[in-house]
């Protein structure tokens, strides 16, 4: 029993750092009432008051919570293909920036393709924050796009490390425009390379989470330049504000983990305690992905526990972006830039510092600084009013190819936030009663009306 | 033999041809199956815990903490003390062979990638009968490793069922290509000499990334090499030492490969190494907890840091 077992760790991946990652990867959630940290990134003074700054943020309850954690109830599941043929992808962009050798196993962006034998429209799909383009919540959506005919591309996020560096070309992750024409850039380059056999009636961009901004702005650029011809796009519970939506994660962390590397390694103690009993109480011989699932059942219990869970994994997810960022941009808040990690260099203290460090500080330490020095008019009030989704208003309310889906109890949007949508969009959106953030993904409801939305039959006619 | 390992370590080592676009076929997804087994495997739990709602140790292990109480009681009805989070080992893992640890998880994740997980994919084509029947006879052979370990570990129970599987499916089972003990209620548990150390109480030592292997500690490094030893020492018909030695190690390392489902550097982290240490020894120690508790025997002394 040499290697198979050594290898078989991953599972236990975030388990013991944030059980709930196992679940779904979440994305940018916002926390229940919280009363007492005042806002840490929203200070930033915009233009009248930004949306989702007040103490009570976000559409979060204990329901919501709690599917963001777990996802769709197999038994609700959409009937899914039995089988879904898959291909990787691995492309060298020509714009790509030099790679840093710490960083080499980025160097070429990784898509995968799900092809029919037979012509039919193209469905691309990106992911949420931080994930690549083969997440659980990725495999669900491309079984229901291929079981409905269409060939399947899934991609990373921009906000994603394997794109970051394959595919940037700023290496500062977070900018919806910049993020966009990389993006819009990339998806051509992938095309023109897919094999010939693959033949392409229509294109069709979807999103999850920020996914589903960066597929509107995608479409928005598409509009002008012509070079795809995106017909439709489907936002999958996206974000309004970037940063209002992180910013309200960043308070969510605070309240929940606490500040700090020290409350990060309470956190993981008190986990590795429930983990352990749980262990000893059970007749299992191994310690494996089955008891791990099981285990952050019995171990997510609260609200709070949900939160605790959405919040650090989401602040893992941002480690890297925030690495890579201050690498690339260097800006020195964690490296620096004259003596930048080589190969073999332990990195644990730069992972352990970033843990600690909220969005806010990417934004005012890295992001903020980098594109200050690159935009001459731009302040920081700008360039948060840039990032959202209000920059394509006229597009998303005139264009009737724009549709959206999210859940009345999202967590990283506000009530404000929602009204704008279902303003902007009017019958183009449904908003379901439950789900929370991606919890209803999967969903025969969720996939129905996706596809309705993706073939021009949404709004469904009253019979 | 030798040489073409040679060739693939070369070529892994100088990563693969480059072109600007390669697309590669992995195996099919399987949602509608995926999903029915999510659905009875949230029964199975939903099951387990109603049965086990009265006894729930992990709020028990926070009354503990707050209430002496409350954990003498615990201590009266069952042998071991729950772990509170003052018990967990600290983030930091003990590593003092990191950078040589670094370069050889490099050369394994690029090894991976040129040459195993396409190894394995291609495997992955053969038909299903064909590849159970490898992997049945692997973990067949493997029955004697785990009936010697079990006895040194004296868990005469698993030791015997480890036997009784041995005996089956090398009868029955065709010299091992069918698991038919499974079907008799009989599944395999192997276990080797790593775990046996740390039955016998022996910490995890230094984190240590083993080439082609993997993620390790010395202790059970050591327990991978006995456990290759013993297969070496008795060489049951001559499969260890004889002409085709070398042609079943890397089947079997195809196969073990292909029954794993991990792909380095997926997520894209420049953290991975950190994270991969951290997430392996915790496993390791808590399994170690649930070797010392799980048949009483004496609890061993306080441990300090994760893997020392």
């Amino acid at each position: 029993m040499t290697m198979s077992a050594r290898l078989k760790l991953m599972p236990l991946a975030v388990a013991l750092i944030a059980t709930g990652a196992l679940a779904t990867e979440s994305n940018e959630p916002s926390p229940p009432p919280v009363s007492g940290p005042a806002p840490v990134f929203d200070s930033t003074p915009a233009a009248g008051p930004v949306p989702g700054s007040g103490a009570l943020v976000g559409l979060a309850d204990s329901a919501g919570l709690r599917a963001t954690v777990f996802g769709t109830p197999p038994q609700d599941m959409a009937s899914l293909p039995a089988k879904v043929p898959l291909s990787e992808i691995n492309i060298e962009l020509p714009w790509r920036l030099p790679v840093p050798g710490i960083l080499w196993f980025d160097s070429k962006l990784r898509v995968w393709l799900s092809a029919q034998d037979r012509p039919a429209p193209l469905a691309i799909v990106i992911s949420g924050t931080g994930s690549d383009g083969n997440t659980k919540t990725m495999s669900v959506l491309r079984a229901a796009l291929y079981g409905a005919g269409y060939h399947v591309l899934t991609m990373p996020s921009p906000t994603f490390p394997g794109f970051i560096v394959s595919a940037s070309r700023t290496g500062v992750a977070g900018d919806l425009m910049q993020d966009g024409n990389d993006l819009y850039a990339a998806m051509q380059e992938i095309i023109a390379h897919l094999p010939r056999k693959v033949r392409i009636t229509d294109i069709d961009v979807l999103g999850y989470s920020l996914g589903g901004a960066n597929a509107a702005i995608v479409k928005s650029i598409d509009a002008t330049e012509q070079k795809l011809k995106i017909h439709r796009v489907v936002m999958i519970n996206p974000p309004v504000s970037l940063f209002s939506s992180v910013g309200r994660l960043d308070r969510l962390f605070a309240a929940t983990i606490g500040p700090g590397d020290r409350a990060v390694e309470l956190l993981y103690r008190r986990l590795y305690a429930q983990i352990a009993n749980l262990y000893r109480a059970s007749d299992r011989l191994e310690l494996d992905e089955n008891f791990l699932y099981g285990a952050a059942a019995a171990t997510l219990k609260t609200d709070a526990d949900f939160s605790a869970a959405i919040a650090m994994t989401f602040r893992l997810q941002l480690v890297d972006m925030f690495f890579i960022g201050d690498l690339y941009g260097k800006t020195g808040v964690i490296t620096d830039p004259a003596h930048p990690p080589k190969v073999g260099d332990s990195l644990e203290d730069i992972q352990r510092d970033l843990r600690a460090k909220p969005f806010a500080d990417y934004f005012t330490r890295v992001f903020a600084p980098y594109y200050l020095t690159r935009r001459p008019d731009a302040t920081s009030a700008s360039l948060i009013a840039a990032n959202r989704l209000e920059i394509i208003t006229d597009a998303l309310h005139d264009d009737g190819d724009y549709y959206a889906q999210t859940s009345g109890n999202d967590l990283i949007i506000n009530r404000r936030e929602l009204s704008w949508l279902q303003d902007t969009l009017g019958s183009r959106i449904v908003v379901y009663d439950h789900g929370g953030h991606l919890g209803e993904i999967g969903d025969r409801r969720q996939v129905a009306d996706m596809l309705d939305m993706l073939s021009g039959h949404w709004p469904r006619s009253a019979p | 033999m030798r040489a073409a390992v040679l060739v693939s370590v070369a070529l892994a080592l100088g990563g693969c041809a480059s072109h600007i676009a390669s697309i590669r076929r992995v195996p099919d997804q399987t949602p509608a199956a995926d999903n029915a087994a999510a659905a009875a495997n949230a029964a199975a739990f939903a099951e387990a815990a109603a049965a086990e709602s009265g006894n729930d140790s992990a709020h028990a292990a926070e009354e503990g903490q707050k209430n002496p109480e409350a954990q003498k009681n615990q201590e009266a009805q069952e042998a071991p003390p729950l772990l509170t989070p003052a018990d967990a080992p600290p983030m930091y893992t003990y590593d003092p062979w990191e950078r040589l640890n670094r370069f050889t998880y490099r050369f394994n994740a690029r090894f991976d990638e040129a040459i195993f997980l396409p190894a394995a994919d291609t495997y992955r084509r053969a038909p299903r009968p064909l590849r159970a029947g490898v992997h049945n006879f692997f973990g067949n052979l493997a029955e004697i490793d785990s009936i010697i370990n079990y006895t040194l570990q004296w868990r005469l129970k698993y030791g015997l069922r480890s036997l009784g599987r041995l005996a089956i499916n090398t009868t029955i089972g065709i010299g091992g290509l069918f698991d038919v003990a499974a079907k008799l209620k009989l599944p395999g548990t192997p276990t080797g000499f790593a775990t046996t150390l740390a039955k016998w109480g022996m910490h995890p030592g230094p984190y240590l990334v083993i080439p082609l292997l993997g993620p390790s500690t010395l202790r059970d490094g050591v327990g991978y090499l006995a456990d290759y030893g013993v297969g070496y020492g008795i060489n049951v018909a001559n499969l260890y030492r004889g002409n085709i030695s070398w042609g079943l190690l890397v089947v079997n390392g195809i196969d073990q490969r292909a029954n794993i489902d991990f792909r380095y550097y997926s997520g894209g982290s420049p953290f991975e190494y950190e994270t991969i240490r951290f997430l392996y020894v915790r496993r390791r120690l808590i399994e170690d907890e649930g070797l010392r508790t799980k048949e009483p025997v004496k609890k061993a002394a306080d441990e300090n840091p994760a893997g020392k």
